[in-house]
């Protein structure tokens, strides 16, 4: 009976991730009328379950297998926790990461059993926190710069039409990384643990994440960008293709990393460019508050939950 | 296949049909300056029927750009500019219009001015087929800032003319107070189709500009 637990929360999680994440991929799309919110919708339902199945094997691996020794009280606890925390914070629209809230979550209830956890992986995996937005900054000011070389000397309606084939790419890329890296980091620990085979929980994650999208994220198609420096279209598919091709990257590491937070470095980047003038630092600010606070927050709510329950 | 995903996927249609309409608006400028050249040339005052046809397309065709972006054609950053020089090109069919209205409450130009009008007449034709040409630099690679250099040049040497015009304008005899104020409106319209022009190709301009 235990057991149906985890795997509700985990549903919830993926309902929740399609909600908030279809804003990351098309957002900027959708915002623009590049996309409809149904075309955007059902992209992100397919890329997502492509993205599962092709590339979520490593994730799942990490998060389900190598950081912590997992019993079935613990899984409950961190998703169930995880959830409730991705729930609030969507309907807040605070940018918390679930990467954050479940590898915190899964190791603080790990810490309170006394479990082992591999320190090696939980220490690659927080440099990665560390190390993605800066990775994300790089690679979207170079697709920035590249793109006004190139891009920028052809003729208006011929870019309008490059620059809408572009979103959809970079779109397509968050939506295959929402399910290779977001996806698999809340269905890993279910996964490995058996409480659902590998296929079944990414037909039904991505399932779940499709109808989340669809009910929704209607409500927080709002990017991120809007709140750190004034995007153009332009600046908003180089922020997002960087962050894209840099999750991709920590993707095929087997790190669990934000997108979000990736979008946002990659939103920093771009605004530098422009001038440090255009960047809200007070937004930026509290993005990071939220960065440092959420891991910390999660790990001592489950670890204190842990101790309470068992 | 392909072209049903690419359709399914980005769409483009309703783009495709605010070019040509705008195509379809810009031949219309021409049509009508065309027109007024000739009108003028060869004192043919029936010939304003025709430019007040034009301008009635005109409009029409002004509202199908609206309602085409307003359905969602272009991304929206460009919208607004779009719209604007819709409207500007819509503008100078209606300052046609006007002019060739104004022609024919005039009585027949003397031979000196008739001269000078009939050069701004064939520059506007002239600035008509460059605002084509500068419209296509949208579409087409091709040096934008040429195009826009010379409709200012030409709008330069309406400049003069209009300075030229209105010294000469002021050594002739007037009969009666309608007679003159009919043919100061009259030149006021004419050389401020050019201006309208040179307004559109600013347009073009930022348009060009508006996604860097």
């Amino acid at each position: 009976m235990l057991e149906i637990i985890p795997v509700i929360a985990a549903a919830f999680i993926a309902f929740s991730i399609g909600s908030n994440d279809t804003s990351n991929a098309f957002g900027i799309s959708i915002g623009c009328g590049a996309l409809t919110f149904k075309r955007a919708t059902i992209i992100l339902g397919f890329f997502v379950f492509l993205g599962i199945i092709l590339s979520g094997q490593r994730v799942m691996k990490t998060v389900g297998e190598d950081l912590v020794s997992l019993n079935v009280q613990i899984i409950s606890i961190a998703l169930v926790s995880s959830s409730i925390a991705i729930v609030l914070s969507n309907w807040k629209k605070l940018p918390v990461s679930s990467h954050q809230a479940i590898v915190a979550s899964l190791v603080g209830s790990a810490f309170a059993f006394g479990e082992s956890i591999n320190i090696h992986t939980l220490i690659n995996i927080i440099v990665s926190w560390f190390v993605s937005p800066f990775g994300a900054l790089i690679l979207s000011t170079i697709v920035y710069v590249l793109l006004e070389k190139v891009l920028l000397k052809k003729p208006l309606f011929r870019v309008e039409r490059y620059l809408k084939v572009l979103l959809l790419t970079s779109g397509i890329v968050i939506a295959y990384n929402t399910g290779a890296n977001e996806l698999a980091t809340a269905l890993g620990p279910i996964v490995y643990y058996k409480l659902l085979s590998s296929l079944n929980a990414a037909f039904f994650g991505s399932l779940l994440l499709f109808f989340g999208a669809l009910a929704l994220s209607n409500r927080v198609i709002e990017t991120v960008g809007k709140g750190i420096t004034k995007l153009d279209a332009f600046s908003g598919f180089a922020a997002q293709f960087g962050a894209g091709l840099n999750v991709l990257l920590f993707t095929h590491l087997g790190m669990p990393v934000s997108t979000t937070y990736c979008i946002i470095g990659g939103i920093v980047g771009v605004g530098l460019l422009k001038g440090v003038k255009t960047i809200r630092f007070e937004f930026i600010k509290k993005i990071m508050a939220s960065w440092v606070l959420t891991p910390l927050t999660a790990f001592l709510i489950c670890y204190l939950a842990t101790l309470f329950l068992v | 296949m392909f072209g049903k995903i690419k359709k399914l996927v980005l769409g483009g249609e309703k783009e495709n049909k605010v070019i040509e309409k705008m195509r379809e608006h810009l031949k219309y400028v021409k049509e009508a300056n065309e027109l007024l050249k000739v009108m003028i040339e060869k004192d043919d005052k029936d010939l304003a029927k025709e430019i007040c046809e034009i301008e009635k397309h005109g409009d029409v065709i002004r509202r199908d750009i609206a309602l085409y972006l307003y359905e969602g054609a272009f991304i929206p950053g460009l919208r607004a500019n779009l719209y604007r020089f819709a409207e500007i090109v819509d503008e100078i069919i209606d300052e046609v219009e006007d002019t060739s209205i104004a022609y024919t409450l005039i009585p027949k130009l003397k031979e000196e001015i008739k001269k000078d009008c009939l050069r701004v007449a064939k520059i506007n034709v002239k600035m008509s087929e460059d605002l084509i040409a500068a419209f296509e630099c949208l579409q087409s690679e091709c040096e934008l800032k040429d195009r826009t250099l010379v409709i200012r040049v030409r709008e330069e040497e309406v400049d003069r003319i209009k300075g030229e015009l209105y010294k000469k304008m002021m050594k002739m005899d007037i009969k009666n107070y309608w007679e003159g104020e009919m043919l100061s409106n009259f030149i006021r319209h004419l050389v401020n189709i050019s201006d309208l022009i040179e307004d559109a190709a600013d347009i073009i301009q930022i348009l060009n500009v508006s996604l860097s």
